[in-house]
């Protein structure tokens, strides 16, 4: 017999077959019941089938619609606002919120990307939504921070860690959810919704979820390069504030709020640093580098300090600090009521460089010049507002360092002025307008007989006649063009000094005594210039006398010294003029080669009544003398000064008493006569 | 008409009738009768299913839908649990037809015509239940807000205030809840 249940029983097996008709029909009527007990567990398999693949078409379009929003739009809060909206209308929630994660990444804010349904019903937990901020671990969107995962809440008004709970019980909400949109590995932001009745998560629910936060995710990534870039083009990759660009940008926008509301005020701060040259020069461009660093991030710490100083006494200006070039920065200050406010800004930018920068290990002290323009309605740009601040700051910068100056129009006429005479200069230079007037110098022992001459120079000028130094030689040295100035009067000095050696048959050789300018001293190929002159004119190397002032031996000792061994070396006699007037150190002149000192005008006419100035006189002479320098008295006018320099041991002396500067015939015949 | 209706129809039937009641009911109707929940058939075939059923019950063919409206509700709550859930009462179920119950059956059966019912208060506070549909089956609606008094064991009375039955544009039900 075979064993029971196996297939062989089963061949086997012949149904009992029964005529009678109850058991068929019995029979008949079981099978119905399992029939329809089969069809309506297969509509049951069926139906869960339709739903579940409707949901997830609808799903997949929710997906997409999302998606496709997300493609459109570049906007992070644009995209949000699709996905929430979407997502709300979709699921029949009743509120959606977005929340993005803040820089440092501990906290989420709303960022107020919200959709409710009904949004009266809901007003008390929408206001406090849509700016909340969590810090990671409280509340639901914090949960979602700390955790990387979604969170779900059955009922909010039971949970102890959901801050909003008495507005979403006032709202009638109950169950929660939020997902996390993630950039990488990271939470970038929170989606969280709201429901009056039971959310009831599913791994569709979750999947689908997952991907919308991952196409948002990407909208951020975008968001965040797009903005990098633009942030970039915006920015000084060096000191990370605004570039010029963007401070055009803004300062453009102040402008036009000001010229459309005459209300509104804005102004400009130009800062351009002292020296910066020199640091660069000296300590290398690595250092030069590390000091606008530090000074931007200096005048950005002042700066702001000051706004929320002034917004605690209920000031509203604004300030843009950018840097704009090498060494220098502007300040836009945008909306105050005050102009006081912007003078004190510029003060508080000064004080920030009190304290020295240590670079390398070695303590700068920078300062910086300041020139401000404030808005007003004549002007037609910005540019033109920078302009003058620019102007404003050189005139800071001619002040000394650490000066502030605030444009005016007085300044901007003093400016032009200049600006035309530079412009005139250029002009005389081309077209030769300067002539040289000769002033005799004589030997106080023997008064009637001339030493030699002063070259002063003067600007035959086209409208104006005959020009004294006082009028151009400061926008000359200014602009530069005291280079080619100061040249002329080299060579044309020295050939007229030479001419007059030769009428004079080389019997009489009056000195020419000639001016400098600092400028002029330091170019590297000073001496080399000096030389041919000298080749050039064929003058006596001995009776020529260069004048320097104070100023150029001090600028850099050392290289000055050096330049005067050369020119001496070749006969050639050196002067420091205008002595008393500047620093007056008795260390550099001790260290610099002069042959003669001239004493500066003021203590000669002085002299008269006062001991004290006499004896300032007295010490320059017994100094000149311990050096073994001559001396040269400058502007004498009377018989009594000339008597007491004389009888206090100076040497020559110059000044109206011996004759005014004259014309080069006036000159020669003075000489001829002697 | 959704297949499903046929089965609950079906069920009521034979639940009351028997087996061979239903299969009458079909012969008589000259139906095919081979319904299945997931498939359509034409409207024709449960008016004419009704239409015989009143003849044979010697009754009005809207008292026969009212019957079986009512009858319906306990299958309709033993076979979508998930409906009823979270209701504690007649009237906020028969409120979510529109927003919840509908949108489901729509998932199940792509293409279902369901019928928007539109609801009111009025000043006596009963619920005013404003129907329009060219299948014109008020009074299975009618019977359907029955069943679902009896789920939740309330009392209700429900008053056709306007038929489209009788040439009116809408059917509109109030229904007071006694207490």
């Amino acid at each position: 017999m075979p064993p029971r249940g196996s297939l062989a029983s089963l061949k086997s097996f012949t149904p009992p077959v029964s005529d009678d008709r109850d058991h068929r029909l019995a029979r008949a009527e079981r099978r119905v019941v399992r029939e329809r007990a089969a069809r309506m567990e297969a509509e049951a398999i069926a139906e869960q089938g339709l739903r579940r693949l409707y949901e997830s078409q609808q799903r997949l379009l929710l997906l997409q619609r999302i998606t496709d929003g997300a493609n459109r739009t570049t906007e992070i809060e644009a995209a949000l606002r699709i996905a929430v909206i979407e997502i709300c209308r979709d699921m029949d929630w009743a509120f959606g919120n977005a929340l993005l994660v803040g820089d440092q990444s501990s906290t989420v804010a709303g960022c107020d990307v919200w959709y409710a349904a009904d949004p009266d019903a809901l007003f008390p937990f929408v206001e406090a939504s849509r700016h909340a901020r969590f810090e990671a671990g409280i509340g639901l969107p914090g949960r979602v921070l700390a955790d990387v995962r979604p969170h779900w809440i059955d009922n909010v008004t039971r949970d102890t860690n959901f801050p909003r709970l008495n507005m979403a019980a006032q709202c009638g909400l109950a169950a929660a959810c939020a997902f996390p949109v993630m950039v990488g590995d990271e939470v970038a932001g929170v989606l969280e919704f709201f429901a009056r009745r039971l959310i009831v998560p599913d791994d569709d629910l979750l999947g689908i979820m997952g991907q919308i936060g991952t196409q948002l995710g990407r909208v951020i990534e975008r968001d965040r390069a797009r903005r990098a870039l633009i942030h970039d083009a915006h920015h000084d990759a060096m000191t990370r504030l605004p570039n010029r660009t963007l401070f055009m940008k803004r300062a453009e926008s102040a402008f036009v709020r000001m010229t459309v509301d005459q209300q509104v005020n804005m102004a400009v701060i130009v800062v351009d640093l002292d020296g910066f040259k020199a640091v660069n020069d000296t300590l290398g461009h690595q250092a030069g580098d590390a000091l606008l660093i530090d000074v931007a991030s200096r005048m950005q710490a002042c700066i702001a300090a000051a706004e929320e100083e002034a917004r605690g006494s209920g000031a509203c200006w604004r300030a843009t600090l950018a840097r704009v070039g090498g060494d220098e920065f502007n300040v836009l200050v945008d909306n105050f009521d005050d102009a006081a406010a912007v003078t004190r800004l510029a003060d508080t930018i000064h004080r920030c460089f009190a304290a020295p920068s240590v670079l390398a290990g070695k303590q700068i002290r920078c300062q910086a010049s300041i020139g401000i323009a404030f808005g007003n309605q004549s002007y037609g740009d910005v540019e033109q507002m920078l302009r003058d601040a620019d102007l404003a700051m050189y005139q800071a910068k001619s002040h000394g360092r650490g000066q502030s100056v605030t444009f005016t129009e007085q300044l901007g006429t003093e400016v032009r002025r200049r600006t035309q005479i530079e412009h005139e200069l250029r002009r005389a230079i081309a077209e030769r307008q300067f002539v040289l007037h000769y002033q005799p110098i004589v030997s106080l022992n023997d008064p009637n007989s001339i030493c030699g001459f002063e070259a002063l120079i003067r600007w035959n000028h086209p409208m104006r006649g005959l020009l004294l130094p006082a009028e151009f030689i400061d926008i000359a040295e200014q602009s530069g063009l005291i280079l080619f100035i100061g040249d002329w009067v080299l060579m044309e000095a020295c050939a007229q000094a030479s001419a007059w050696h030769w009428r004079t048959g080389g019997e009489r050789l009056p000195f020419i005594s000639i001016n400098i300018s600092p400028q002029q001293f330091l170019q590297p190929e000073f001496v080399d210039r000096v030389h041919a002159v000298l080749m050039e004119s064929g003058i006596t190397p001995a009776t020529v006398r260069l004048e320097v002032t104070e100023g150029v031996a001090i600028m850099d000792a050392a290289q000055t010294s050096v330049i005067l061994e050369k020119i001496r070396a070749w006969g050639v006699k050196t002067s420091l003029d205008d002595f008393g007037t500047g620093f007056s150190s008795l260390s550099y002149l001790q260290s610099l080669p002069f042959d003669a000192l001239k004493i500066d005008r003021s203590f000669v006419a002085a002299m008269n009544g006062s001991n004290k100035s006499r004896g300032i006189v007295q010490a320059i002479l017994d100094l000149a003398r311990t050096m073994g320098m001559t001396v040269i008295a400058e502007g004498i006018e009377t018989a009594a000064q000339e008597e007491l320099l004389r009888l206090m041991g100076c040497d020559m002396g110059q000044g109206f008493r011996y004759g005014r500067a004259e014309t080069n015939t006036h000159a020669l015949a003075k000489i001829m006569v002697c | 008409m959704k297949g499903v209706i046929f089965n609950l129809l079906e069920q009521a039937v034979t639940d009351a009738h028997g087996d061979d009641a239903w299969i009458d009911l079909l012969e008589a109707a000259g139906v095919d009768g081979a319904y299945t929940s997931l498939g359509s058939y034409p409207d024709s075939e449960i008016v004419a299913l009704v239409g015989v059923a009143a003849l044979q019950l010697n009754l009005q063919a809207a008292d026969v839908l009212r019957w079986f409206g009512r009858a319906a509700m306990p299958m309709l709550a033993e076979r979508y649990q998930p409906f009823f859930a979270g209701h504690a009462s007649a009237r906020t179920f028969i409120l979510s037809v529109n927003d919840i119950i509908h949108p489901e059956v729509r998932k199940l059966y792509s293409g279902a015509g369901c019928p928007h019912f539109h609801f009111s208060n009025d000043s006596d506070g009963r619920l005013i239940i404003g129907y329009q549909s060219p299948r014109q089956m008020c009074y299975l609606a009618h019977g359907f807000v029955e069943g679902a008094a009896d789920r939740f064991d309330e009392k209700i009375e429900v008053e056709h205030m306007a038929c489209m039955l009788e040439g009116s544009s809408v059917c509109r039900l109030a229904v007071r809840w006694l207490h």
